[in-house]
């Protein structure tokens, strides 16, 4: 009901708009054409810039490069013989060169590939950079790629440029382009697989242990994300019929960001007003550079003035509106109408034995923060893992859950060997976990959160989310994983607030979705890491409770860590007791009260 | 290549080696205490420059007043980009800090075409610099070569001694590691972060003079590939290390001479090679070579 | 004599209410300490003192034994309390890993001019913690964590404060080293010191202190003598969970 009144509206809002284009010419003079043109163009840069640093998070400053490469791919395709004949002064240009010609079309799709080729090669190995550090080398790159640019004459003609480039980037083009493009886009945002770049945005390790192998998501939105860059390069080549290396200096990049950055990081809606506000404001501030005449009084232009207000603007949005217009919203056409509420299986396996850790010893430096720890978890159990702070807990925690690499030692899930395999892989083989200090996807919604916990579970392709009306598998999978996210929730007294931001809910609540995150990705073990920290007794108290239905309900094993005594002496079958590392006891509960060696630890000495 | 086409080679390479390293330690400094890539800083050499000029040249001031005045309206303005861009955004996400700073940088140039036009303007080198000094066996040097270097290790020499030997470089150094801790000891921590932002500005000021006697002009983008370049030798050197950010600086300097001097033909990639070090230092040793692991936790 | 009073402490993190209504008072010369499980708000309470944590409260004065005028210091950055005489020996000792040992104790003094009374300090450190003598050229970063513990206290003494405030001090340390660290503690305070001890191993605080509070879940469940509450079978409870 709401879906085909949505796709109504939005099939009227754009035969409106296409008929609108239609009649431009007749409407607009050139100048406005081509603002409008420009903003379709910054668009579509802005929304792949967007997808790789707003969306997925990635910091990159090389969005010039890609656009070089796609308006010199298009632009040496679309050419003629005799032009090129015409310009290649200096030297020649390479004979199989001269001759290779495609159609428009075929030579922005084929100018998108290059730039998303050039992407992924550059991708393999600066992804594994973070934070500033990538952001600079893909300015590097981006600089590199200029630089050959200008050197290799024989193949773009160098610093000269290209010139009489046809101008085949009409309106209709324009526009059509970003139409799919955007349609893409927002598609696969809105498919589980969007959910996933999201994720690794917001927290990248609490993503890897929902089974996603992070460095691939992000090699596929970086590269998806130069495709576009390419795409706007070739069509803005084939506008301005013009293109020379100094087109593409670090200034065009900012100038993308600065769009992105006044829509709002991480909002396709914001990429596409940002860039008509933006593209508009830039056109219509070359007033102030040029002289001005009223009346009798000339005012002379000033040159630079465009650039200064320019950047004025931009500090001036990042100090007192940071998250642009949109801040991560999206437009839909939802906020015309008053929302209503909207209101849901089990996996098992048996095998003895879940857990088998062998003489597992972790060192930092030369410091143990586990020396030699061995135990086991049999189906079923619940084992409590407690010593005071500083005892090696969490490092157990990050050594079994695959965040750091035994020094020596073995660790069976399963009966397989898990030691040294990464997150992802631990937790596709049944392993899930929580983390001490809550680790949600804070912007997005609860529902949202689950169903990325399920995204491992899913077999449909990331390409497919491109167009989902094609590959229905997609809409089915995705229906399928939201219902039972919403059974999840339920179950976990979330129901609620299934479209809430995850970030806003109560404390505790924060807690069950962190568990509920990690049930979705259909776990056979999981690890708890201080549940009851922060809760008050009532709360710890039906926690108690909660954890023995966890067990029962989804026929878990469940190793935990806590402080609560009153949690752990109540729910755990079996307590092993960590101190400085070391495995100082292990029994029933009861057992463990009595141990002198559990008290002095605990209560220091004396206290026994 | 001879011995004595060599050396001006060399003594090249070392001049514009230590000018890198002298911008280099202005942002490994900003970037060590606040992570903050300060885009801004290319241009603060840039306003070095021209106010050299304008005092020298258009008013007439002598050298000596004339190098003063530009260093300390210099570090004037690069206390005011802290002041008004960097500082409101000290408890924002890191991302709203740098995207400020590109801001910055592109408003001080294009405030510099605007207030100085963009036309390249010549500056007249004293001819005391100048005049070629002559060495045995056939060397012969421009006293501007040596003075570069000299005046840059010195300058260097002095910070490390402010750094090491101080209690504001104490201070400096301990907030680069744990702004609070710092803070717990009663440090003022504005203070602190705008004496590094004022001796960054001072040293990047003195390289821009430097550098418009070295290649004797002046315009609004010339603190652009120089200042980028500046950056990679501090990654290079390993971003928060001040020494780290003069060798990186150093080696930036005779890798650019150095290759063009034996591989004319490369001379148009002359720009690229800083590019391909970074992405090499960055691939192979990401801490740079003197820096520290800054590690995330779980 | 009152030193600090503390009314209607809160701290919120977001949606967490860590601090809920705290109110306690410390005395000129006692050792006050606060002991509870973690995540109870201990820490949350010095750092709100010490101006770390934004933080609202009914009351928050500081009466300085050098003028005896109470002052609101509610609200202040954390530089104008160690100058008031106050200051802070933090959870997780945060020494500074590449500065050596002896640069740790001097920015310590950071606030302080008088080059004797720094050198005279440093030399009641180093008495107080030998070990620290014989690693002053070593760096931070390189000591163990008994030693590193040992010098986040000397460190936050070299200020010369009236009200020292120390978190968790015996964590992460061995039973042997805690015992001397609490030695330590009372040796402080007989000089002269007044202490605020936040701390998880509650026998061990309990026994140094003169008093008392009890935090669970942001708020004071129970107050008194140090004495009283080491005979209190619900302290006994909370922490073997009865």
């Amino acid at each position: 009901m709401r879906r085909t009144r949505n796709l109504i509206l939005t099939v009227i809002a754009v035969v409106l708009f296409a008929f609108f284009l239609d009649k431009a010419p007749l409407l607009l003079n050139g100048y406005w054409q081509r603002i409008l043109n420009l903003i379709a163009i910054n668009a579509i840069l802005a929304l792949s810039l967007n997808l790789i640093y707003g969306i997925t998070g990635m910091f990159s400053l090389g969005h010039a490069g890609f656009m070089a490469i796609g308006a010199y791919v298009s632009a040496l395709l679309v050419l003629s013989p005799a032009q090129k004949n015409a310009m290649w002064i200096l030297e020649d240009i390479y004979p199989w060169l001269l001759n290779v010609n495609a159609p428009f079309i075929a030579s922005i799709i084929i100018a998108g590939v290059v730039a998303a080729i050039f992407g992924l090669l550059v991708a393999l190995p600066v992804l594994r950079l973070g934070g500033d550090y990538l952001g600079i080398a893909t300015l590097g790159f981006a600089e590199i790629i200029r630089i050959l640019i200008t050197n290799t004459a024989r193949l773009t003609n160098g610093s000269l440029g290209l010139k009489g480039i046809p101008a085949y980037t009409t309106l209709f083009m324009s526009w059509g382009c970003l139409g799919v493009v955007l349609l893409c886009t927002v598609c696969m945002l809105r498919s589980n697989f969007g959910g996933v770049l999201r994720a690794v945005r917001d927290d990248e390790v609490a993503a890897r242990m929902m089974g996603i192998n992070t460095f691939r998501v992000k090699v596929i939105a970086f590269t998806l994300g130069c495709f576009g860059g390419g795409l706007g390069g070739a069509l803005m080549g084939n506008l301005i019929t013009t293109i020379d290396p100094r087109m593409f200096m670090i200034t065009q990049t900012y100038n993308i960001l600065m769009i992105i950055v006044v829509g709002g990081l991480g909002s396709v809606t914001g990429s596409i007003i940002g860039s008509a506000l933006v593209t508009t404001m830039l056109e219509w501030l070359r007033f102030v550079e040029n002289p001005i005449t009223i009346g009798s009084i000339n005012i002379p232009g000033i040159p630079g003035m465009r650039m200064v207000i320019f950047s004025l603007l931009l500090i001036m949005v990042i100090i007192f509106r940071r998250e642009g217009i949109m801040g991560m919203r999206e437009f839909t056409w939802d906020i015309f109408f008053p929302r209503r509420k909207r209101a849901a299986e089990s996996p098992s396996a048996k095998t003895d034995t879940v857990l088998e850790v062998r003489d597992v010893t972790l060192k930092f430096g030369g410091l143990s923060a586990i020396d030699d720890l061995s135990f086991d978890i049999k189906h079923g159990q619940i084992m409590g893992l407690i010593g005071p702070n500083g005892a090696g807990k969490t490092s157990a925690f990050n050594v079994i859950s695959g965040f750091y690499k035994p020094t020596s030692g073995t660790i069976k899930f399963m009966g397989e060997s898990i030691g040294g395999l990464s997150p992802d892989k631990v937790c596709k083989a049944g392993m899930s976990r929580t983390f001490q200090n809550i680790r949600l996807f804070g912007h997005e919604t609860v529902l949202q959160n689950v169903m990325t916990g399920s995204r491992i579970r899913q077999k449909y392709s990331w390409w497919m989310t491109l167009a989902p009306f094609v590959f229905t598998d997609v809409i089915r999978e995705d229906s399928a994983v939201k219902a039972r996210a919403m059974d999840l929730l339920s179950q976990l007294g979330l129901a609620d607030f299934a479209y809430e931001k995850a970030s806003s809910l109560p404390y505790g609540a924060q807690r069950r979705l962190e568990i509920a995150r990690a049930l979705a990705t259909r776990p056979k073990f999981l690890l708890l890491d201080e549940p009851a920290a922060g809760m008050n007794p009532q709360e710890s108290e039906e926690l108690l409770q909660f954890i023995r239905r966890l067990r029962d309900e989804f026929d878990l094993t469940i190793l935990l860590i806590e402080h609560d005594m009153k949690v752990v002496m109540g729910v755990c079958d079996y307590i092993h007791v960590l101190d400085q590392g070391v495995h100082i006891a292990q029994g029933t509960p009861d057992e463990i009260k009595a141990n002198p060696r559990v008290i002095e630890a605990y209560l220091g000495k004396g206290a026994a | 290549m001879n011995l004595n086409i060599f050396i001006q080679h060399f003594i090249n390479a070392l001049s514009l080696g230590s000018l890198y390293g002298l911008v280099a330690v202005g942002y490994t400094m900003v970037y060590g205490i606040l992570r903050l890539i300060n885009f801004a800083h290319g241009d603060i050499f840039m306003l070095g420059a021209y106010f050299v000029y304008f005092a020298t040249i258009v008013y007439h001031f002598p050298w000596a007043v004339g190098v003063i005045t530009a260093i300390i309206l210099t570090t004037i303005c690069g206390l005011l980009v802290d002041r008004i861009a960097y500082k409101p955004l000290r408890e924002a996400p890191r991302i709203s800090a740098l995207i400020s700073a590109i801001g910055v940088s592109f408003f001080i140039e294009n405030f510099a075409v605007v207030v100085f036009t963009g036309m390249p303007r010549p500056v007249v080198q004293p001819p005391i610099l100048m005049k070629p000094i002559e060495f045995s066996g056939g060397v012969r040097l421009i006293p501007l070569g040596i003075l570069v270097p000299v005046v840059s290790f010195a300058l260097v020499g002095v910070l490390l001694w402010l750094l090491y030997r101080t209690k504001p470089g104490l201070a400096m150094r301990a907030i680069s590691f744990d702004i609070e801790a710092t803070r717990m000891m009663g440090v003022s921590v504005n203070k602190i972060i705008a004496l590094a932002f004022g001796l960054g500005s001072a040293l990047a000021a003195v390289a821009g003079i430097m550098w418009a006697l070295r290649y004797p002009r002046v315009e609004p983008f010339m603190g652009m590939t120089p200042g980028i370049k500046a950056f990679i030798a501090a990654v290079f050197g390993g971003i928060g290390s001040v020494p780290g950010a003069m060798i990186g600086g150093l080696i930036l300097g005779f890798v650019e001479i150095m290759s063009v001097a034996f591989f004319p033909t490369l001379s148009g990639y002359k720009d690229a090679f800083a590019f391909l070090l970074l992405i090499m230092i960055l691939l192979f040793r990401p801490t740079g070579l003197l820096g520290e692991k800054l590690e995330d936790k779980i | 004599m009152s030193m600090l009073k503390i009314d209607g402490l809160n701290v919120n993190y977001g949606a967490i209410h860590a601090v809920r209504d705290v109110s306690l008072e410390i005395n000129r010369g006692e050792i006050v300490t606060l002991i509870g499980a973690n995540g109870a708000g201990k820490s949350s309470v010095i750092r709100s003192i010490m101006g770390l944590t934004k933080s609202t409260a009914r009351e928050m004065t500081y009466t300085s034994p050098r003028d005896n005028k109470p002052v609101n210091i509610l609200g202040h950055p954390a530089e104008d309390h160690v100058k008031l005489g106050i200051s802070l020996s933090p959870e997780g000792r945060r020494i500074l890993p590449q500065l050596t040992v002896e640069e740790n104790l001097r920015l310590g003094a950071y606030i302080r001019d008088d080059a004797k009374g720094i050198a005279d300090d440093m030399e009641y450190v180093y008495g107080l913690f030998p070990r620290l003598k014989e690693r002053h050229r070593q760096k931070g970063g390189t000591l163990s964590g008994g030693e590193q513990q040992m010098l986040a206290v000397g460190r936050a003494l070299m200020s010369r404060p009236d009200l020292l405030m120390l978190d968790e001090p015996s964590l992460g340390l061995a039973p042997v080293l805690v015992d001397e660290v609490f030695g330590i503690i009372r040796e402080i305070n007989a000089q002269g010191r007044t202490i605020l001890l936040v701390e998880q191993n509650a026998f061990a605080a309990l026994k140094a202190a003169h008093r008392a509070y009890v935090l669970e879940v942001g708020a004071v469940s129970l107050s008194g003598t140090g004495v009283e509450l080491l005979d209190n079978p619900k302290v006994r409870a909370a922490y073997l969970g009865g």
